[in-house]
């Protein structure tokens, strides 16, 4: 499935300045006039509110964290439920499609999203990830400060209800003052190689640092270190090394 | 033969990007000790999980796993004997004198609210005080099933190099191992990977890579 990349900020900007006055419906087939193939994802605007916001003093305060090579203007995804964003959760539409057939899919972020751990374990089956026992996983989710979860939302042409599915999942653990590491993250395969990942934690990054936790730290594989390294993590600081307990006995 | 059930070990890592998993084991049998040890009223019992030397065996293996002889280096009474108490909760602890504790090794000195809330949620904990003053602390986070993480491994320049730091690691990895935690990591600085290695620690393991992004930095 061609794509374009759905998290890259500036292009956010850039697409919201454009259709800031088209309501969604006529928005929809809009997009369906313009060349290319059909199945085009785009970035969607925020369900509630037609305009994203320039928060460039919020920018300037976690730049560095996040790299852009763009220049247009970076732009804040604005959170689709306000009242969550005032409770402290976040809900954060990254993409949006519009099918043919009237289909609206969404990719939605969130860090207050209910985990079916069924659904989690067929995720973790995909990736091929062992099976844990799932009372276990239910209390590590319980037990963790932040699960951040990617749903795919489809809603139908007739309006009816959304189905939802989770395509990746982030977790972290913290003693919710200092420090918080960051555990399990996956995205569905199918939905791997347009940047969700890369959304995924940056995401959670931001709602980690707005909750006030100074040092966010995880353990990477060799082959994702640059991954990592990408959104502003670093290896070994001040030399500080990690280390895994191997029983011996 | 086996005769006890000791615990169980669940292999699963939690690394990130992947899994990275301990070695598996699904049950550690403890076999009995040789007959002559057991009392003679059991002799001829044909339950050995009824015999009390079992049972005594596995009472003294509270470092099971952690240490080569299943004991800890320094015991209990051994501890006591000396003048220090040990302590897994947050009863009577101290604010001003663990933050004082911590400026003594060099750590920056944190606001006590922001403490205590790290310290309300730290799934396990274990200090050692003297006379009443903090001289040993270590704690570890995480979610209390598969993993967890060791912070602010700490003990008073003046007590150090007796074991105290060994005491208080091995009994904080007893517990979490008895809650079923195997996957136990933490972040060393250079000078200190020499105090983990001798308790099984051991540095990026194929090629993992522990990663931080912290403001404190960016500032």
């Amino acid at each position: 499935m061609a794509s374009v990349c759905g998290t890259s900020v500036a292009l956010l900007g850039a697409l919201a300045a454009a259709s800031s006055s088209i309501a969604p419906r006529q928005r929809c087939s809009a997009i369906q006039s313009l060349p290319s193939n059909s199945s085009q994802w785009w970035i969607s605007r925020p369900a509630t509110q037609d305009y994203y916001r320039l928060r460039a003093s919020l920018w300037d305060s976690i730049s560095g964290v996040l790299k852009t090579n763009s220049s247009t203007p970076i732009v804040e995804p604005v959170p689709r439920n306000a009242e969550a964003e005032i409770e402290g959760e976040e809900d954060i539409v990254l993409v949006e499609k519009c099918q043919e057939n009237g289909t609206i899919q969404r990719i939605v972020f969130a860090t207050g999203a209910e985990v079916d751990v069924y659904e989690l374990q067929q995720l973790c089956d995909k990736v091929g990830w062992p099976r844990r026992p799932v009372g276990k996983v239910e209390a590590a989710l319980k037990n963790s400060y932040m699960v951040a979860t990617l749903h795919l939302h489809r809603q139908l042409p007739s309006g009816g209800c959304e189905e939802r599915s989770l395509i990746g999942l982030a977790r972290a653990t913290s003693d919710h003052a200092f420090n918080a590491t960051i555990w399990d993250v996956l995205v569905d395969p199918d939905y791997q190689g347009q940047g969700l990942g890369k959304a995924l934690v940056e995401q959670m990054v931001r709602a980690l640092l707005r909750r006030d936790i100074g040092n966010i730290t995880l353990f990477a594989d060799a082959q994702v270190v640059e991954f990592y390294r990408a959104l502003g993590f670093q290896t070994d600081p001040e030399g500080i090394k990690g280390m895994f307990w191997y029983p011996r006995f | 033969m086996a005769c006890h059930r000791v615990s169980s070990f669940v292999a699963l890592g939690g690394a990130l990007g992947g899994r990275h998993g301990v070695p598996s084991q699904d049950h550690i049998f403890f076999p009995c000790s040789t007959a002559q040890s057991r009392p003679r009223s059991f002799a001829g019992s044909k339950n050995p999980r009824k015999s009390p030397c079992c049972f005594a065996q596995a009472a003294q293996l509270e470092a099971l796993g952690i240490t080569e002889t299943g004991k800890f280096s320094m015991s209990d009474d051994d501890l006591s004997s000396r003048g220090f108490q040990l302590h897994r909760s947050l009863d009577n602890i101290n604010l001003d004198d663990l933050n004082a504790l911590f400026v003594k090794v060099g750590f920056p000195r944190r606001q006590n609210e922001k403490l205590l809330r790290a310290l309300e949620h730290t799934g396990t904990m274990l200090w050692v005080t003297k006379a009443g003053s903090v001289i040993a602390f270590a704690r570890a986070t995480g979610d209390d099933v598969f993993n967890a993480i060791i912070w602010d491994v700490v003990v008073d320049p003046a007590f150090q190099g007796i074991g105290l730091g060994k005491a208080v690691m091995e009994r904080l990895m007893a517990d979490l191992t008895r809650k079923g935690i195997t996957n136990i990591v933490l972040y060393a600085e250079p000078n200190v990977l020499g105090f983990y290695k001798p308790l099984g620690f051991v540095v990026d393991p194929d090629g993992i890579r522990a990663m931080s992004l912290s403001r404190r930095r960016r500032a």
